[in-house]
């Protein structure tokens, strides 16, 4: 079991072609549930998520998004809701409200690959432009979209490394010596 | 028979086109597509690292490429149509700088071929 869970991890990638068959209902809700149970700083789950499969919005987000080379059948945004921060006198700097977006990414990406679906996270878009089409409420900043689908056939490798890195290579142990 | 009439009248539109750069190649709806890419890249760069400048003005190539493939003319049909293979490749090279440039280098040879095409001056010199 725990081999099947690191497999998913170590096997996982970003997918920028993806085909038009459609998403399951069931898919997305299971990909939401599992973003459920990402860590949260102080449990405040300050993010909400927002699914969009209607094709002509999808159309006009890639259109102010130039980071999304996906057509993916779904889109999910993570959003931080600033009512939820102020509410708990979170500082709108606290890097916790920027963690949770990362921990939700990780786990929907990691449930839909466990789902044997594809995806992607998208940064590179207009923030306004995007508020405005979604005509999102105020206090909701759009901060990820993680395109859903299914890998397209002819899809390309992915981005090549900077440079080969293995886990050592990131991981220093123990205290630094001053010397 | 309509299709290779169809076929005849575009054959005989690219060469027309080939003399005149006049023509019409993009709608109204593809440029402002096109504009959105523009305005909006422009945005997300204030925030982005540096090399990312070259992927948004390629990936503005290569969106504007497929928009006016379908209605250019001869001289340009091959310098689109290989912006639209090969600048996304181009992208995942991003982080080997020599291949990056190496590719951009290329693509730039391939802009000057075109608009030689395009101009009274030949292309290989006499
Ligand atoms: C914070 C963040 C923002 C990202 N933004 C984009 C994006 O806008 N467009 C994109 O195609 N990929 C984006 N990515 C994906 C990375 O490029 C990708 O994770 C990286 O190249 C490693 O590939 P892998 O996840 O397949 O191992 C983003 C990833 C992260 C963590």
């Amino acid at each position: 079991m725990s081999e099947a869970v690191l497999e998913n991890i170590r096997t996982r990638r970003v997918v920028r072609q993806m085909s038009d068959e459609p998403v399951k209902r069931a898919q997305i809700e299971a990909i939401l549930e599992a973003a459920r149970w990402a860590p949260s700083g102080g449990n405040l789950r300050p993010n909400r998520y927002i699914v969009i499969e209607d094709a002509e919005t999808r159309r006009l987000i890639r259109l102010v998004s130039p980071g999304m080379f996906q057509k993916a059948p779904v889109l999910i945004l993570i959003c931080t809701n600033w009512e939820v921060a102020a509410e708990h006198h979170l500082p709108p700097t606290d890097r916790a409200l920027l963690i949770d977006i990362g921990t939700a990414a990780q786990t929907m990406m990691l449930a839909a690959h466990a789902l044997g679906l594809a995806s992607g996270p998208v940064t590179s878009y207009s923030k306004e432009a995007v508020k405005m089409i979604l005509n999102l409420p105020e206090a909701y900043s759009p901060e990820m979209f993680i395109c859903i689908g299914h890998k397209a056939e002819a899809a390309q490798p992915g981005m090549r490394a900077w440079k080969k890195i293995s886990w050592r290579d990131l991981t220093h142990w123990e205290r630094f010596n001053s010397d | 028979m309509a299709v290779k009439q169809a076929a005849v009248a575009s054959e005989c539109a690219r060469k027309e086109a080939s003399t005149m750069s006049e023509n019409w190649v993009l709608k109204e709806g593809e440029a402002v597509e096109l504009l959105a890419l523009l305005i909006t890249s422009a945005r997300i760069q204030m925030e982005e690292p540096a090399h990312y400048g070259p992927l948004r003005l390629l990936t503005a190539a290569e969106r504007l490429s497929s928009m006016i493939a379908e209605r250019s003319s001869e001289a340009s049909l091959e310098f689109l149509t290989e912006n639209i293979e090969r600048i996304p490749e181009m992208h995942m090279v991003m982080s080997d700088v020599d291949a990056y440039s190496a590719a951009l280098d290329e693509r730039c040879r391939a802009v000057a071929a075109c608009l030689l095409r395009h101009s009274s001056i030949s292309e290989e010199p006499e």
